[in-house]
């Protein structure tokens, strides 16, 4: 009798699409994916990394006080690339010099990273020299490197100029933009441009054109550029 | 004892253990009281280990430690006897010492005597927004002065590492004369301890390389404020572990240690906050979620299938109750390093979302090296937080399928269910004791090393009122544990209330009872409490720890 009454019910969600029914779909799709990667963030303390991640999993921004992050903080996001389910593992990581030791044991694993600095604070600007040498000495060699200027928005205290960010980028030759997790400016591109820079890597056919991640970036950044003045 | 005259300031080295005494009611000496409690004590050793079956209706004159009320069944989870380190601190009393070390390991169970404390109402006031606040404090300005109790930790080079409130750059050159009081007694051949002057106690711990000054005007005699700058110390140690620190002050001896202590003060100012407040760290005890022991085992079981080879320790908290411990055999854990993880998960809203993976040094365990801890909430808005300690530094892929495991075992029984339910109610009513006149109580088992408390009732709601409870608390336990004349039982009259203490080998109970009760109906009201809390001991306590 149980079973029955379970039936009509299901029958009667499926009907009417009801909430209910959406959401146990929507638990599924994060569940599944076709294929997964590592992502690491990576930067001084406080720059903002826990938010940048809060910002791309769940659309807000933790304002208020600042929340020391503990050692190594593990969540996950499935993406859609052209139509397949990329799976991000990330870890977001302490920036607190007595985590490194903990951070470096996680570096081999990851597969693209993300280095933040904050753009009102010039020693978080010049540690990344630091932390670019750090990734050479323990990340995989094909590592995805990514250095992005969080806290866009804060104009008025800004110290460390778009163009210096550019230059060193150059010099690495590693993709670059600013970011807000604030806003939300370039956070979701941010994620968005690894995760397809992974995926053309797993995927890609001999014949295709490879996928040119500073290309598609420059695209992109200008579109959102124009939408935020807007 | 050896005076100096520094000024107007007199120095007190070797400070006998004088206890100022401004108690705000008379107290007595309950000598029918310990009359009972000697009766207790010559009845007869039962087993320790004992079935659940076995165990008495009601307690008997023959309640000796491992039959108390909340007795564990096997074995109890925690480690009770002294470590080495404990035994050999400098701070102990010399006479006590040789005492504890007469004990072998196994035997000596009060642990207490070491971490003897006790804390007065009115520090406690600081509330957490005005601590938050009081960083940016003028350290010149007459509200700093005032605070009622300081606490700093400097180098041995003198330089400042931590302070409670003001920052530390502010007081560089206050450290270095703590620094220089400190040398200058060691110049010959000498250790401070402390200095009275004018209502103030400056008490001096030095644990090379660190050294820890508390400064307070409460009236904690020297040896509780010591136990509180011990706990500040092992908070430190176990960030760092101590091989690194000494390591690090090996190396550089005027290194900055607040560069590799970054964003971990809110962990110091924490714990200093729990000492004024959590009955536990005055206990050395935890206490336990109130749960049906039929689910907890069921909790037990499924956390106990799902090991993991480098896995020492699962912990299972509701907020600041345990609700169980699972173990390697032969592994224990102690109460401090229990109150570290505590502090740690109580303190930061980190490990809310996804999963957190730092390492931490237990130092109880083993100074020398770190452990590495998986911390997860089982589900995004519960209290319930599930904490796995490693050994390898590798494991976080390891630690988070055993809690899968752990959770998909749980979720598919009723006891989830059941542990749900408890964490709405995770305390209970003091009513359901059935004295009138009982208000409030802590009951500690000591083998188990866990204690009991009701919520508080309605006279004592307010902030103000339940740290005064925990002030007379405190002040009862230094009577209880005092160095050189402890009491095994103690009866004070005051306006606001009446409160016993009694410690048996058993057990250690804390009473406090509408001041219109009498001597007599307290002592009656013991054996009640004992009776209720054996009938309820299933609930309260975790009878059948487990091990992997």
């Amino acid at each position: 009798m149980s079973t029955d009454r379970k039936t009509s019910l299901t029958d009667k969600q499926t009907k009417n699409g009801t909430s209910k029914y959406v959401l146990e779909r929507c638990a599924s799709i994060n569940e599944y994916y076709d294929i997964a990667f590592k992502v690491m963030l990576l930067g001084d303390s406080a720059v903002g990394k826990t938010c940048i991640l809060v910002r791309f999993k769940d659309g807000a921004f933790l304002g208020g006080n600042f929340i020391a992050t503990v050692g190594i903080d593990f969540r996950n996001k499935v993406v859609d690339v052209d139509n397949l389910k990329v799976k991000l593992q990330i870890w977001d990581t302490a920036g607190q010099e007595r985590f490194r030791s903990v951070t470096h044991a996680y570096y081999r694993d990851a597969q693209a990273l993300l280095l933040l600095y904050d753009i009102t604070s010039k020693l978080s600007f010049d540690n990344i020299r630091a932390w670019l040498t750090e990734i050479h000495e323990y990340a995989q060699k094909d590592v995805v490197i990514m250095l992005l200027g969080n806290k866009s928005d804060m104009a008025a205290e800004r110290v460390v100029k778009t163009e210096e960010g550019e230059k060193l980028a150059k010099e690495y030759g590693v993709p670059f933009m600013e970011t807000s997790a604030k806003t939300g400016v370039n956070v979701e591109l941010a994620f968005l441009a690894i995760a397809k820079e992974l995926k053309h890597r797993v995927t890609q056919q001999p014949n295709e054109p490879k996928f040119q991640i500073h290309d598609y970036i420059e695209s992109q950044k200008h579109k959102s550029g124009c939408c935020s003045l807007v | 004892m050896k005076l100096l005259t520094f000024g107007p300031i007199a120095l007190c080295l070797y400070v006998c253990p004088l206890r100022c005494v401004s108690l705000p009611s008379v107290a007595v000496m309950d000598g029918e009281a310990q009359r009972a409690a000697v009766s207790w004590e010559n009845g007869t050793l039962a087993p320790v280990d004992r079935l659940r079956s076995e165990r008495a209706d009601s307690p008997t004159p023959g309640l000796v430690e491992g039959t108390e009320p909340g007795a564990g069944q096997k074995s109890a989870m925690f480690v009770h006897a002294q470590s080495f380190e404990d035994l050999t601190a400098e701070t102990e009393e010399v006479a006590q010492r040789d005492a504890e070390l007469d004990k072998s390991e196994g035997e000596c169970t009060d642990e207490l005597k070491v971490l003897v404390g006790e804390k007065t109402i009115e520090e406690q006031r600081n509330s957490i927004s005005s601590e938050t606040r009081s960083k940016e404090e003028d350290v010149s300005s007459e509200a700093w002065r005032s605070h009622r109790k300081h606490v700093f930790v400097l180098s041995e080079a003198g330089k400042p590492i931590y302070t409670r409130y003001g920052t530390e750059e502010a007081l560089s050159s206050t450290m270095g004369v703590m620094m220089a009081l400190v040398s200058f007694v060691e110049a010959e051949k000498n250790i401070i301890r402390s200095i009275h002057a004018d209502g103030c106690k400056v008490v001096f711990l030095t644990k090379s390389p660190l050294v820890l000054v508390g400064v307070s005007r409460t009236c904690q005699s020297d040896k509780e404020l010591l136990r509180e700058l011990q706990y500040i110390y092992y908070q430190i140690v176990s960030l760092l572990t101590l091989t690194q620190l000494n390591h690090i002050f090996q190396h550089k001896q005027n290194y900055d240690l607040r560069r590799l202590l970054a964003g971990s003060e809110y962990l110091t100012d924490n714990l200093l906050h729990r000492l004024d407040r959590d009955p536990g760290l005055l206990l050395s005890a935890v206490t336990c979620l109130p749960l049906a022991s039929s689910s907890r085992d069921v909790v037990s079981s499924s956390l106990q299938a799902a090991k993991a080879k480098n896995l020492v320790f699962s912990i299972l908290l509701a907020g600041d109750r345990l609700v169980t411990l699972v173990r390697k055999k032969d592994q224990f854990l102690h109460h401090i390093d229990l109150h570290l993880v505590f502090n740690l998960v109580g303190s930061s809203s980190s490990f809310r979302e996804g999963e957190g993976w730092t390492p931490i040094c237990l130092p109880k365990f083993n100074t020398a090296g770190f452990f590495h801890a998986h911390i997860s909430y089982l589900e995004p808005a519960s209290e319930l937080c599930l904490i796995l300690v490693s050994t390898d530094r590798e494991d976080f892929f390891n630690m988070s399928d055993c809690k899968q495991r752990f959770l998909e075992r749980l979720s598919k029984r009723s006891a989830y269910q059941a542990l749900k339910e408890a964490l709405k109610c995770p305390s209970y009513s003091v009513a359901q004791v059935g004295i009138p006149e009982l208000r409030h109580f802590l009951y500690k088992s000591k083998s188990s090393g866990l204690y009991t408390s009701p919520e508080f009732p309605a006279v004592y709601q307010s902030d103000e009122e339940q740290e005064r409870l925990m002030g007379l608390y405190q002040d009862l336990h230094s009577c209880l544990h005092h160095p050189t004349r402890p009491l095994r039982s103690f009866y004070r009259c005051g306006e606001t209330e009446n409160l016993l203490a009694w410690v048996t080998s058993g057990f250690e109970l804390y009473l406090c009872f509408s001041p219109l009760a009498t001597k007599a109906l307290a002592v009656s009201a013991v054996n009640k409490l004992l009776k209720w809390i054996r009938k309820e001991e299933d609930r309260l306590f975790i009878l059948s720890p487990l091990t992997y």
